[in-house]
């Protein structure tokens, strides 16, 4: 049950019209649609870095949103507080992100399963309640707020078409890592620690490179998602945000790369649409994961990949 | 004043004692993570704000009446939960059993605003308990008081029944080696169902219990599930009187925390509970298990 792709390639042939695809509704659908697709592309990102953990380290973090709160405050606080220019606050969210999930991960890489998902919930609602309480530096509940022009003041199609960009070229280098000889001692650690260990590797380390590499690609999408709103509240570090990811990844297909794409996409169109008709939306995601979770545990990337074997062998 | 926070603080802790105590209870037996024992608890407040407004506004034993059978209604959801979803991913993936009460908690939050709306509901004070009592000088709410004597009666209750009765023999069997238990010819479905059944009552009960304290939203989930993790994780997963400790010294904590670092106290709190899981997991071999 775990990823299986066949080769180390980029699936050109699934990538080019996917990005195309997405340039194309963004250049055709208007404005409100491309801020639409911009949300559904950050949650890609952020739900993708959590796949890393949990496809591939076998970590269950309960606390990923910190990082994603941490790319938004790293880029509005230097911003709002020190006046900094906008290219440092770009640079210093993700870095800020990175850094969290470093002194974070390094604690929490000690333990394993529960503990470690535990761990993980208590080290994010840290970040949460430093957000919330320090009033005089973060707003608290009212957040930091007019720092720069949402969107860096361009148009939503072509926002959206940078954020297309920059999404797609972090899930390659993701895609790459996960490729790469780290790549395969994250996968070898995550599913056996011990023959991992005796093969020289250690487990620690490996999970927090791991770690460190998910931290600093969910502070990117934070950091985007803050440019995008043009503002930063202490939610994005909460613990709604990471249970947010958590369902993707389910949803989407736990054991594949796809996962965290295909979730976020049905995730976040769902909470679009669904609620812009019933208010219920929640309760119609909280039926599809149970749906999956107990028709097609491997989720909606598993059931495309068995529908392409069955199509595959009747051509065959 | 420090001593009126101590015993405060000790009351809200037995507070916090009634809903950690169906979450490590349900843990230690099925190693089950319910998130959705928050909802459970919302459900079980909202249900007997629901019900109160049968009997005569204010009433001892309407109030009581109604908690208990919000209880059992939240009680027989949670098994049905059990039956239903549980079982067929007990042994499945770390993620899965993590996810899946998740998808409760998404459906329930959605359900209670159907039900009851997005404004707050508050549940009346019954007048026996209203009022405080005067002790030592200083004035304590009675309806406090009362709960923590709730609290003690569950404690007891809960400690009759694992120590003395066959059923307790086998959740502390259980809870020591399940594949051993099963080994012996006892069904362990079974003791799943009734151990995710009596979680989900004492979830309800602490919702119905602690309704006439405050307001009573569709966001309360959420609180209550992180507050419950705290003491269940300070008082090591699983354990009873872990949980018993843990509570009234978060509860004490609360208390003198508004008192001299009012914003601190919750950072505060969770570096304990962070720094209870590192220090428990130097003794132990980390790598696998």
């Amino acid at each position: 049950m775990r990823p299986a792709e066949s080769s180390g390639a980029v699936q050109w042939r699934l990538v080019v019209p996917a990005v195309l695809g997405a340039l194309a509704l963004l250049a055709t659908l208007g404005q409100g649609a491309a801020l639409v697709i911009t949300d559904v592309l950050i949650m890609v990102l952020f739900a993708s870095s959590l796949n890393l953990l949990t496809s591939y380290g076998g970590m269950v973090s309960f606390g990923h949103a910190a990082y994603f709160g941490l790319g938004a405050y790293g880029l509005a606080l230097p911003l709002a507080k020190l006046g900094l220019p906008l290219w440092a606050g770009l640079a210093l969210g993700p870095l800020a992100a990175a850094l969290g999930a470093l002194a974070i991960g390094a604690l929490c890489v000690r333990l394993t399963h529960i503990y470690f998902a535990m761990l993980t919930l208590a080290c994010s609602e840290i970040v949460f309640t430093i957000l919330f309480q320090a009033y005089d530096y973060t707003g608290g509940d009212t957040g930091i707020t007019k720092f720069m022009a949402p969107r860096l003041g361009l148009d939503p199609r072509l926002y959206g078409a940078l954020v297309l960009a920059i999404v797609s070229a972090c899930l390659l280098l993701l895609w790459k890592v996960v490729r790469s000889p780290i790549g395969l001692a994250i996968r070898a650690v995550g599913e056996e620690p011990h023959r991992a260990a005796a093969l020289g590797y250690s487990p620690r380390m490996v999970q927090l490179v791991a770690f460190v590499i998910a931290g600093t690609l969910a502070g990117v999408a934070g950091t985007l998602f803050a440019v995008y709103q043009g503002n930063a509240f202490p939610d994005y570090a909460g613990i709604g945000f990471t249970i947010d990811a958590l369902v993707m990844v389910v949803i989407g297909g736990l054991h594949s790369f796809a996962g965290g794409v295909y979730g976020a996409v049905i995730y976040t169109l769902l909470k679009t649409f669904v609620s812009r008709y019933v208010t219920e939306w929640e309760l119609v995601i909280g039926l599809i994961l149970l749906a999956v979770v107990l028709v097609s545990p491997a989720g909606v990337a598993g059931g495309l990949g068995r529908l392409g074997h069955a199509l595959g062998r009747r051509s065959a | 004043m420090v001593a009126v926070q101590i015993v405060n603080g000790l009351m809200e802790g037995m507070m916090l004692f009634l809903i950690a105590s169906g979450l490590t209870l349900i843990f230690g037996i099925t190693r089950i993570v319910n998130f959705a024992h928050g909802s459970l608890y919302m459900l079980g407040a909202f249900l007997t704000y629901q019900l109160v407004s049968h009997f005569a506004p204010g009433s001892l034993g309407g109030f009581a009446a109604s908690v208990l059978l919000a209880a059992l209604a939240v009680a027989a959801l949670g098994t049905l939960f059990e039956i239903l979803v549980l079982r067929r991913i007990y042994g499945a993936d770390d993620l899965m059993q993590l996810i899946i009460t998740v998808a409760l908690v998404l459906v329930l939050r959605d359900v209670v605003q159907m039900a009851w709306g997005r404004n707050d509901v508050v549940v009346q004070m019954p007048d026996a308990l209203a009022g405080a009592l005067r002790i030592g000088g200083s004035y304590f709410p009675v309806f406090q008081l009362a709960i923590f004597g709730a609290g003690l009666a569950v404690l007891a209750v809960m400690v009759a029944v694992i120590r003395y009765t066959r059923a307790g023999i086998l959740l502390r069997a259980a809870t020591d080696d399940r594949g051993m238990v099963a080994l012996l010819g006892i069904n362990q479905a079974r003791i799943f169902t009734a151990v995710f059944a009596v979680g989900s009552f004492l979830a309800g009960l602490a919702g119905g219990l602690a309704s006439p304290f405050g307001n009573i939203n569709y966001l309360l989930d959420t609180t209550v599930i992180v507050t419950a993790f705290i003491v269940v994780v300070i008082g090591g997963l699983g354990n009873l009187y872990g949980a018993l400790a843990a509570a009234l010294a978060v509860g004490v904590l609360k208390g003198l925390g508004v008192l001299y670092y009012p914003r601190l106290s919750m950072v505060l709190i969770f570096l304990i509970m962070a720094g209870v899981l590192v220090v428990r997991s130097l003794g132990r071999q980390t790598v696998g298990k």
